[in-house]
């Protein structure tokens, strides 16, 4: 017996403590997060108009009238989040002022996005002169004929040109926002549809049981990559990101219902469930708080493994084109247009799938990671 | 009045048309304060009444066919499901056969005692001073620290114990012990034993004690019921059911108990074709 026992460590606290001691899992989850800023930064990363531009004696910021609400919205919001965690204290002082605050800034910032207009200029300025600029790491905008194409990696174009003559390094910069958001928001409608029908079923057995089971049959009859193809095609000239987040999420809910039901079955049936019944817990309680935490090892590495064969399902779908409709770039995109030139551009092929491979393998080791760490009979450390 | 009023209480389970009569018309009652025993083999319904004192056994697939259950004169079969609730802990509360199984792993057993208070004595402020209080009363040493730790640190008598101390944070006025020590080994039971008689005469909550072992009972029980096969063949007090058993199957129960000083081969086995 140590000393630490006297220490209060939550739940949440001692998942983090074991999940942290793991390489292979710590090493995932900043891999991911490097990807995740590497998306939200992408304009600012790869772009043909300079971060900040002197010329004839004023100071401009080339890039700022060319970002999308969403962009805005993102640049505003989470440095915004952030804030309101670190002045929680001060902030909730008074609970409603606080409150109050916040939601007049987010109106204050939703009010200007509508009356925000998005400038596309179609000048770069890598060649216009200027006393001073700042260009971003890729001076390319994911959308421009920037050179010939067909160039192979060189220092002006790290990862190559494509057939029309697109920077790669930019687009896969800019796709890394659609693969790695459709993932991660896919799989977590997946999640919660699995998650809630599982645990019904699981849970109350007999007629829920029948009906979500018949219902998850039902969906399997069909491979989800058909599905979904239907579903993009009832719905053509959709070139909405959250479109296809819904379709691919609606349509592959079903392994996690089927191990989250699973799970039910199995824990509902060990005497901790009928302890906490015995004490007064109601269903609700039973579910969520007594046999959901049991089950949450098995769901969270389906669900890391999920978000990563989700990525892959997307990247298939713009392979096929039927994802995100050019000129919108994604690495599966990408991956999509070099099956024509595989014989002699291999750079179109290799970098979109080096970028696939690292991010699953990421998710990967971050849902083995969490699996080892949130088992507390299993005693590392 | 009787704390416990149980009325031809009908259990089945299986198809209608032929039915396992789990519970075959029982009727017995318990007064407030009392300590009684429940006595028979696997199989013979023990359980499954206990867990039918709180409408704890699911239906579907038990199906309550008749007679009825009152507690503090509320008829728990026609409860509603909210009541229900209320009544599970802090009216009737439950240790079970399996310590290790009956906590939840992936919570610490102060988290665990803490929910059983928020439940039914949301009135306390200091919970954590309860939680250790009550840890304390069930023979838990340093309590404090204990208070984090996750069910597979502690044994399996210490698993029983935090069990017990679970349900006495509910202050019930009737504490089901089902089979409290048949996962333990020999000086646990008595462990656990000795602390249920100890928690007896503490409080006037009633105790029904649920076993297969007449000698746990001989000390502990104020009265006996023996059941057998869904029914029950016999009751009364403690003391008299042992000296001069009436049934052939109860006077078979307390021949399966060894004797000390009393040399014997073999153990008797229950001759059922006799009973029946």
């Amino acid at each position: 017996m140590n000393q630490t026992n006297f220490v209060h460590e939550s739940y949440a606290q001692r998942i983090w403590r074991r999940f942290r001691a793991e390489p292979f899992a710590r090493n995932g989850l900043w891999t991911i997060l490097v990807l995740f800023a590497v998306a939200a930064l992408a304009p600012f990363l790869a772009n043909s108009h300079a971060i900040i531009r002197v010329a004839d004696g004023r100071v401009t910021f080339p890039i700022f009238p060319s970002l999308e609400p969403i962009e805005w919205r993102f640049l505003l919001y989470v440095p915004l989040a952030g804030l309101a965690w670190l002045f929680r204290r001060r902030l909730f002082a008074r609970p409603l002022g606080g409150a109050t605050f916040l939601l007049a800034l987010v109106i204050l910032i939703e009010v200007w996005l509508v009356f925000h207009h998005v400038v596309n200029d179609p000048t770069n300025d890598r060649d216009r002169p200027a006393a001073f600029k700042l260009m971003p790491l890729v001076p390319f905008s994911p959308v421009e004929t920037a050179s010939e194409p067909f160039l192979p990696p060189s220092w002006t174009h790290p990862c190559g040109t494509d057939s029309t003559g697109r920077d790669i390094a930019a687009r896969m910069l800019h796709g890394a926002r659609t693969s790695l958001s459709i993932g991660f928001v896919a799989q977590s409608i997946a999640l919660s549809i699995g998650v809630t029908l599982g645990s019904l079923a699981g849970y109350y057995r007999s007629w829920p049981d029948i009906a979500i089971c018949r219902l998850i049959e039902i969906m399997d009859c069909f491979p989800p990559l058909l599905l979904i193809l239907v579903a993009v095609s009832l719905f053509e000239s959709q070139n909405n990101m959250f479109y296809i987040m819904a379709v691919i999420g609606l349509t592959t809910w079903t392994g996690m219902a089927r191990l989250v039901r699973g799970e039910f079955l199995r824990l509902s049936g060990l005497p901790f469930t009928l302890a906490a019944q015995a004490i007064g817990a109601g269903d609700l309680r039973v579910i969520v708080r007594h046999i959901l935490p049991n089950a949450l090892g098995p769901i969270l590495v389906a669900g890391t493994f999920g978000v990563a064969s989700t990525i892959l399902l997307e990247s298939s779908l713009s392979f096929l084109g039927f994802g995100m409709q050019a000129p919108t770039p994604s690495w599966g995109d990408i991956l999509g247009e070099s099956r024509l030139y595989i014989d002699f551009a291999w750079w179109l092929a290799f970098f979109p799938g080096l970028a696939i491979l690292i991010t699953i393998m990421s998710y990967n080791f971050v849902g083995e990671g969490l699996r080892d760490a949130v088992d507390p009979r299993l005693r590392i450390k | 009045m009787a704390l416990l009023h149980v009325e031809n209480l009908g259990i089945h389970f299986g198809p209608p048309e032929d039915p396992v009569r789990a519970v075959d018309g029982i009727s017995f009652e318990m007064a407030a304060g009392e300590t009684m025993a429940l006595v028979g083999e696997s199989g013979s319904g023990k359980s499954v009444t206990a867990l039918a004192l709180t409408r704890l056994l699911a239906s579907p697939p038990a199906r309550y066919v008749s007679g009825r259950i009152e507690f503090e004169g509320r008829d728990v079969l026609r409860l509603p499901e909210r009541e229900l609730r209320a009544l599970r802990g802090s009216g009737i509360a439950y240790v079970f056969q399996e310590p290790s199984s009956s906590l939840n792993p992936v919570f610490t057993i102060g988290y665990q005692i803490r929910e059983a208070i928020d439940l039914h004595r949301p009135e306390i402020r200091d919970v954590t001073g309860e939680i250790v209080r009550a840890l304390d009363t069930v023979g838990i040493r340093e309590p404090e620290k204990r208070l984090n730790d996750y069910p597979h640190q502690l044994s399996g008598g210490m698993q029983q114990r935090v069990m017990i101390a679970m349900a006495l944070a509910c202050r019930p006025r009737l504490l089901v012990a089902d089979e409290p020590t048949t996962a333990l080994d020999v000086t646990i039971q008595k462990q656990i034993m000795d602390l249920l008689k100890a928690l007896k005469q503490q409080s006037n909550m009633a105790i029904l004690l649920i076993t297969h072992n007449f000698g746990l009972v001989a000390d502990f029980a104020d009265r006996v019921l023996v059941m057998f096969q869904g029914r029950i063949v016999e009751s009364g007090p403690t003391a008299e059911v042992l000296r001069n058993p009436q049934h052939l199957y109860t006077r078979a129960l307390i021949e399966c108990v060894p004797k000390l000083g009393q040399k014997q081969r073999r153990l008797k086995v229950i001759d059922y074709a006799g009973i029946n």
